[in-house]
């Protein structure tokens, strides 16, 4: 969360402390914005849940910056239809469904743009090789890589790339982290047929 | 769960079929090891044959083997031309051990792939007919029906074309040509009649090929601790081992290239890299200036003849079969099964040790202009060095444990002598490849 | 039994050898200096040749005769580095080392070797310095441009300590050359009231949309103006500018937003080449009189943008993360009289690929580059 903050210059000090020459050999040391992050917990939802209330204003601010594409909105759903179990669908509900999904996409660009949320030890991120989530087709997965042994999910190849170009610590496959990444991906291939297998 | 559905198979068929005779055979490798060698340096091939009976039992050569995944078996191995038959093995047999197929009747298919050597001979480059030495490794013919190409560089596509071409090369098998070759045999009635059981045909050279390569086709040796280990048995292979597993899996990054898959488990991607090892051998920066050097003396043609014999092209591995560029120096990634008896390493067996691999890895390869771009500094520590080789260690079949556990003994002591490959510095990233090159003496 | 000979590959290969150094005895010291790449393709190669100097090979066609006469001279390039501290990240330096290293093994050598920007990821004095540092064990002389990357920390100023200024001309065999500072943006920091290292991470992200478009400003433009002055319109130009000259992707600043002015300031100059870096990419365009050619990284590669590919543009294929150095390498430019160019991209673990001017001047009917089988997404 402070990385966001470091960049747009609330907390002057930290960016010098971040960039200053020590920096470098402290590799896989003491990273604010991840520690704070708690990525043990394979808590999603906790970890959305939590967010709540919190830096009411950093969806804006990412969005400033990086661009991710807006959820399905399902507003043809609402009132319509043969009504379900539960009553019909309410402007309220899209609007929900909407909102958290694109807050956890816009939380994934994040941590797709950080180095340092992804615990790399070379200063390296996602968007050096992949801007605006470019080049990772999530849609050609489930898909045979030879290199890794077996069926590689998305996820999988996620933790290949934070492993290996960006050398970095592998998420575990359920953390908020990983779900985060996942749904930032899959949503700027967002009107691209599915494909699975394909190169 | 397919692969392990298979292993647990083998691991049954093992168990039931293949431990009675184990303990003859390890007993009888053991005496191998000291016994009597006959041309070259090979086992007599008597002897080998006797081998080669107690190591693969009597099976329905018609059926995939086991471990090996069927419908690869039948799709990817298994030739329209060449189906399996017992008649085409035998002959196949037959031929292997023949050393009348080499001009001056000492070298046979069984010279080079020894089946007391881990079905390779065990020395950096192979010798052929009159003492001549070759300029490369000879590969395992273990599993070698699992691989895409043939050769180092991969010049034959199959093991039938495979089969054929040392017989006529002038400096393994030395005939004049496949005529002469076929000639040595063609005219024994044994031959004509198992040529004639075989493919119902008279002897002739592309089904010799043929009949070589069914036989090699029988070389299955993919039962090892590690296929236990994966099949569910946690105690067959020791925690360093697995330690090794994952490290070869990630920091390590051998899997890149050594493949292993349920359907081709045997730890090679079939392609070709340039890791440097023949840009260590060979400069051929120098040897191209040396030449043009002569050339500015006008006339000093001696100079540019002997720089000819010297240069030598072999070191360029799949370019000399591609012409691509991208091929220099580039040769195929070697399958890891049972690779603790087939050292020394390498295309031209310059590494002694499994711990010399890994420590030519380590530091990143041998700069040079074609170095593969995955050959990076790996920083791999003595600990995590010694959990990979002891990893490769487990991927021996369990019939050859004995000589197993021999070239364990065998290498960890050369290791503990002298490791010439290793070097911590540019291991550790703090001297870079290219570095000593481009910024001269950094250390 | 009727059977085709079929030669083993040994013995092709030495049958080959044989030729190629019988060819070698039978030409004197003259023709061989001239012939040994072309005697060395004709028993060694396939569409790429060896220079027996250096065991590095060099295109056939840089050496081919084209409608625009030989090649009379080339020059290499390195570009787009992005060097962190060595300790913080190796991957960079080695990569940028290994460029140095085939840019050296070149024979002949090239008459200078062209830095293409972004030599420092965030432009600080030590990432700088090591890059000036590396660079100082090429064999040719380097002229170096900026990249923003080297820019928006201090706005040039340990850049220009270092290499002197980014806006300079130069002439070299009858061809004109002027190197731009094309990556100049209007101020977007000041009233975010952003740091030097804020506003310098701001520009590193690609696809950052905080920052403003590139441009080569109006104070660059007349400068630009005054320097051609005293040229006349057949002089052979050579353009060299960071970002490319023309309107390619906007959102990731593939893009010069006052391209069509600086084109202006080209346009009466029979033959012009745009040679540019910051796509990490082969990119191939031609406007009018106007051939641009981009520029391979050394550090990472870049996708194709979604959108606005120039059409000439042949697309390499999408780099194979598994090698972390594919679709990346350095490359060279054969310059012929008149000026136009052979630009040859030097992937590494890839076979090369060149850009032949005859291709841009067919409108890409002809010497058309290998096409990729596995497209950028």
């Amino acid at each position: 969360m402070r990385t966001f903050k470091l960049l747009l210059g609330a907390t002057l000090t930290l960016v010098s402390l971040m960039w200053s020459p020590g920096r470098a050999e402290q590799s896989g040391g003491d990273y604010p914005a991840a520690a704070k992050q708690d990525p043990g917990t394979d808590d999603a939802a906790m970890a959305q849940w939590k967010r709540r209330g919190q830096e009411p204003d950093w969806m804006a601010e990412e969005l400033a910056k990086h661009k991710v594409l807006i959820p399905a909105d399902n507003k043809g759903l609402v009132g319509k239809g043969q009504g379900s179990t539960y009553g019909s669908v309410t402007p309220e509900d899209v609007k929900v469904w909407q909102q958290e999904t694109y807050k956890l996409a816009v939380e994934g660009s994040r941590i797709f743009h950080s180095g340092d949320r992804l615990k790399s030890t070379i200063a390296v991120s996602c968007d050096m090789c992949h801007p605006d989530g470019a080049n990772t087709h999530p849609e050609t997965y489930p898909k045979f890589q030879a290199q890794l042994g077996r069926v590689a999910l998305l996820r999988d190849a996620i933790n290949w790339c934070i492993e290996n170009p960006v050398r970095g610590k592998k998420l575990a496959p359920d953390s908020p982290e990983m779900r985060a990444l996942e749904t930032y991906i899959y949503a700027q291939r967002t009107g691209t047929p599915l494909q699975y297998g394909k190169r | 769960m397919q692969y392990l559905k298979i292993k647990n198979r083998t691991a049954f068929l093992l168990v039931t079929m293949v431990l009675p005779w184990l303990g003859a055979c390890n007993a009888r490798l053991q005496e191998n090891a000291e016994g009597p060698r006959g041309a070259h340096g090979a086992l007599d091939m008597d002897q080998q044959k006797t081998l080669l009976e107690s190591l693969l039992p009597e099976r329905d050569v018609t059926q995939s083997p086991p471990g090996v995944d069927p419908g690869i078996w039948q799709q990817l191995v298994i030739p329209e031309d060449n189906k399996m038959t017992p008649e085409r093995v035998a002959l196949g047999k037959k031929l292997y051990f023949e050393t009348r197929l080499s001009k001056d009747g000492t070298v046979a298919c069984a010279t080079c792939h020894d089946v007391s050597r881990g079905f390779t001979d065990q020395r950096p480059v192979s010798e052929g007919i009159n003492g001549a030495l070759g300029k490369r490794n000879a590969p395992t013919t273990m599993n070698a029906f699992l691989l895409q190409t043939m050769f180092l560089d991969g010049r034959a596509p199959s093991l039938e074309e495979q089969a054929k071409l040392p017989i006529v090369n002038p400096i393994e098998m030395g005939h004049a040509n496949e005529g002469a070759a076929l000639a040595a045999i063609a005219d024994d009635p044994e031959y004509q009649r198992m040529f004639s059981f075989a493919y119902g045909r008279a002897p002739n050279y592309d089904d010799l090929g043929r009949a070589i390569a069914a036989f090699e086709r029988t070389f299955v040796f993919l039962d090892a601790p590690f296929d236990r280990y994966l099949a569910g048995s946690p105690e067959a292979i020791s925690e360093e081992a697995k330690r090794g597993w994952n490290l070869f899996n990630g920091k390590g990054r051998c899997m890149s290239c050594h493949q292993m898959n349920p359907s081709i488990p045997i730890g090679s991607d079939n392609r070709f890299h340039n890791i440097g090892v023949a840009a260590r051998k060979q400069n051929f920066e120098q040897l191209a200036r040396r030449a043009l050097e002569a050339l500015a003396q006008e006339g000093d043609m001696k100079a540019v003849d002997r720089l000819a014999i010297e240069t030598d092209l072999s070191e360029l591995g799949r370019f000399m079969v591609t012409k691509d560029r991208a091929d220099i120096g580039a040769f195929k990634t070697m399958q890891l099964r049972n690779i603790a008896l087939t050292g020394p390493y390498m295309h031209d067996g310059s590494m002694e040790t499994l711990w010399d691999v890994m420590d030519h890895y380590n530091k990143g390869g041998e700069p040079n202009p074609f170095l593969d771009g995955g050959i990076e500094p790996l920083a791999l520590s003595e600990d995590e060095i010694d959990a990979v080789v002891e990893f490769m260690f487990t991927l021996s079949d369990a019939r050859l444990a004995e000589q197993n556990q021999r070239a364990f003994t065998q290498q960890r002591k050369l290791a503990a002598a002298k490791r010439p490959f290793r070097d911590t510095a540019m291991a550790e990233r703090r001297v870079l490849p290219f570095e000593e090159r481009v910024m001269g003496g950094t250390r | 039994m009727k059977r085709t000979i079929v030669k083993s590959v040994e013995t092709r290969y030495y049958e080959e050898r044989e030729a190629l150094f019988r060819g070698l005895k039978n030409l004197d010291r003259r023709s061989f200096l001239k012939l040994s790449a072309a005697a060395a393709a004709a028993a060694l190669a396939r569409g790429v040749e060896f220079n027996l100097h250096s065991f590095q090979p060099v295109q056939v066609a840089h050496a081919a005769t084209g409608e625009a006469g030989p090649v009379e001279f080339t020059f290499a390039y390195i570009s787009d580095s992005h060097l962190y501290k060595r300790q913080l990240n190796d991957r960079f330096v080695r990569q940028l080392l290994r460029a140095v290293d085939d840019i050296n093994h070149l024979a002949p050598q090239p008459d200078f070797v062209l830095y293409g920007g972004d030599l420092a990821q965030l432009g600080q004095p030590l990432e700088l310095e090591l890059g000036a540092q590396i660079l100082k064990n090429l064999k040719a002389p380097v002229k170096m441009m900026v990249g923003e990357h080297d820019w928006f920390l201090d706005m040039g100023e340990k850049w220009r300590t270092l290499f002197g200024e980014p806006t300079y001309s130069f002439d070299h065999k009858g061809v004109h050359f002027v190197v731009l500072h094309s990556v100049m943006e209007d101020d977007f920091w000041s009233e975010r009231g952003m740091t030097g290292m804020e506003r310098m991470q701001t520009v590193a992200g690609l696809d950052n949309g905080i920052q403003s478009r590139f441009k080569v400003g109006t104070e660059q433009q007349v400068w630009l103006k005054n320097n051609l002055a005293a040229y006349s319109d057949d002089t052979p130009l050579i353009v060299f500018s960071h970002s490319p000259l023309y309107k390619y992707y906007r959102p990731w600043n593939f893009w010069t937003d006052d391209a069509e002015e600086v084109q202006a300031l080209l346009q009466r100059f029979k033959q012009v080449v745009v040679v540019h870096g910051h796509t990490h990419q082969i990119l191939t365009h031609r406007i009018g009189n106007i051939h641009f050619h981009g520029m391979l990284s050394t550090a990472w590669p870049w996708p194709y943008a979604p959108e606005g590919l120039p059409a000439l543009t042949v697309q390499m294929n999408r780099a194979d993360p598994f090698n972390p150095n594919d679709a990346l390498g350095d490359g060279s430019v054969g310059v012929k009289a008149g000026g136009l160019v052979d630009k040859l991209y030097n992937l590494w673990n890839r076979n090369p690929i060149q850009v032949t001017s005859a291709y841009l001047t067919s409108g890409g009917k002809s010497a058309v580059p290998l096409t990729p089988n596995l497209q950028s997404y």
